[in-house]
């Protein structure tokens, strides 16, 4: 199927560059007994320190990378022989394929290079991280392993189609207005107005906590999300994002559990919209997307959602509300909580800052749990869960009145029962 | 369940009960606990507080660990489960009621276990799991062979039903 082959000659050199700064010190340290017998400048002895320690590491990550191998062989597996004094081979079956990642750390970029993960289901020794190929041979081996895992899979290379791109305004401007944001901004503003009238430092060590973390969150989240693009290809949405180092993952639908719909309060003006998604499978995983799109009007969101959830018609869900006197248990959001079940999904709503919907096909619901608490049963009050796969994505109907409660879980229970027949 | 406005009502065939065992267990969980809250009572006794301050605590102390013991026995009488043709219902709590609804089909993995405690009484507890980390369908106070039973049963069922994944 695929030769043994080596990854990148250039690897070595990457691999050892956060040498770097460690030969430095060392040679600082020690060396600066030498400096003081022979005189040598502390700034020459640093370079000369760096460039032996650097020349080392290369050798031995040279030695190591000659001696590692990866192919595909004839039964469809990928394998990878490693080692230098201890070999190890590792094989993955990817017919069991959970996902292959392609990124580009800042080190690697610069060198033209990237780093491929192929991720497979299982417990253990579930991955394999190929440290670097150039982009080319990423992108060439990423086509042979779907192509290995799907065997229809035909010869030309995948189309993919753009479906959305989020410009850089935009990302910005929505991770500004987001609620809990710019609450704590608005907050930071009016900490510094009282600290500057009242003439005290009273406010400054909040200021660092309300100012702080959210311009620590909207800088996080705006590298990662930075010219975020999802493309249409045979093997499902294909997403790409980041700034400092290129993220690109592909999200089959069939793995899609739950999405939701998140509207808050100063992005309705324009009407935008973040989409979560819960995908199965995939855990302690920093590449992992929960994220479809991070700020988009609302019909391009809905676009993408009907990539992932075909025959969802997400404005004509049919919801059945919470009756008024669930303002008694949830004074603020009692407008908007409601249910809906139709053929295919069970959808949910909540909030009043932040809107919420979520939606889940019943294939994927694993169990409903109805609770009761005491304010709730005073009030005639229920809630019902649809328990899906951990995620960002909770699908709860809270505070209905308990009669439709009632009704409803034995629904969605037949509705499981009735897709999980379908296949 | 047409009209009825209650969503905890009872399946056709009613809940079965768990074991009064499960009561006796925590019970005593509980009176270790208490050994402990008793050994601060005597430190509080050592230092020079006054006699109030102790009498103030070893009252409270038993109110609580009254009411508890209580309550204990309340939780356990609400604990029901029921085996339906498609699905497994658990339904718990006072305070807070808990209905779980899983289809055999959702079951990924059922276990058995039991603590020192509850095997020195003789009970189990069964806890079914899903693809879902919140499914919470934990059925404890079984009785071992009961227990034991209603795994295999439930196993074979989520087998039955899996197979065309």
């Amino acid at each position: 199927m695929m030769q043994p082959r080596r990854t990148s000659p250039l690897s070595p050199l990457v691999q050892a560059a956060p040498a770097l700064p460690a030969a430095v010190l060392f040679f600082i340290g020690p060396g600066a007994a030498i400096v003081e017998r022979s005189g040598v400048p502390l700034v020459v002895l640093a370079v000369v320190g760096a460039l032996i320690g650097y020349v080392v590491f290369v050798a031995v990550a040279w030695l190591a990378w000659w001696r590692r191998t990866f192919w595909i062989d004839d039964d469809g597996d990928l394998r990878l022989d490693s080692g230098l004094i201890q070999r190890s081979a590792r094989r993955l079956q990817l017919s069991r394929l959970q996902s292959v990642d392609i990124v580009a750390p800042l080190l690697a970029r610069l060198a033209g290079l990237v780093e491929v993960r192929v991720e497979v289901a299982g417990a253990g020794d579930s991955r394999i991280i190929l440290r670097y190929l150039t982009r080319s041979e990423a992108d060439a081996l990423r086509g042979l392993i779907l192509q290995v895992t799907r065997a229809e899979a035909s010869d030309d290379a995948p189309q993919s189609e753009s479906l959305a791109h989020v410009p850089a305004g935009r990302l910005l401007a929505g991770l500004l207005l987001r609620s809990v944001t710019a609450g704590l901004l608005l907050a930071t503003i009016l900490l510094l107005v009282v600290t500057s009238l009242s003439q005290g430092p009273a406010g400054l060590v909040l200021v660092i906590i309300t100012g702080g973390l959210p311009i620590l969150s909207v800088v996080t989240e705006f590298l990662a999300n930075y010219d975020f693009r999802v493309a249409r290809t045979r093997e499902g949405l294909r997403i790409r994002r980041g700034l400092l180092s290129t993220q690109s993952r592909t999200i089959p639908p069939d793995r899609v559990h739950a999405v939701s719909i998140v509207s808050p309060l100063l992005w309705r003006h324009w009407g935008w919209v973040r989409v979560t998604v819960t995908i199965a499978g995939v855990q302690g995983d920093e590449v992992r997307p929960d994220v479809l799109i991070p700020v988009a009007p609302r019909e391009e969101a809905l676009r993408l959602i009907a990539e992932v959830l075909p025959d969802v018609d997400v404005d004509a869900l049919p919801f059945e509300s919470a009756p008024s006197r669930a303002r008694w248990r949830a004074p603020l959001t009692w407008r908007s909580l409601a249910c809906a079940i139709t053929p295919q999904v069970i959808a949910t709503r909540s909030g009043r800052i932040t809107l919420r919907t979520s939606i889940a096909p019943h294939a994927r619901v694993q169990s409903v749990r109805v609770t009761q608490g005491p304010w709730e049963r005073r009030f005639g009050l229920a809630s019902v869960h649809a328990d899906v796969a951990p995620g960002p994505v909770d699908v709860a109907a809270r505070h209905l009145a308990e009669m439709d409660v009632a009704a409803l879980a034995p629904r969605e229970v037949d509705e499981m029962r009735r897709a999980r027949l379908r296949g | 369940m047409d009209s009825s406005a209650d969503a905890f009502a009872p399946p056709v065939a009613g809940w079965i009960p768990v074991s009064p065992r499960l009561a006796t267990a925590r019970r005593v969980t509980l009176l270790l606990v208490y050994v402990v809250v008793l050994a601060g009572g005597a430190v509080l006794a050592l230092t020079p507080l006054s006699v109030v301050w102790l009498v103030v605590y070893v009252v409270l102390a038993l109110a609580a660990f009254a009411w508890t013991w209580w309550i204990i026995g309340r939780r356990v009488r609400s604990f029901g489960y029921a085996e339906r043709e498609g699905d497994l219902l658990v339904v718990s709590g006072i305070l807070v009621r808990r209905l779980v609804i899983v289809p055999y089909g959702r079951m990924q993995m059922v276990d058995l276990r039991a603590g020192p405690i509850d095997r020195w009484l003789g009970i189990s507890t069964v806890q079914l799991h899903t693809a879902a980390a919140t499914t919470d369908a934990t059925i404890p106070g079984l009785l071992p062979a009961d227990a034991a039973d209603l795994r295999d049963r439930l196993a074979a069922r989520g087998e039955e039903r899996t197979a065309g994944l």
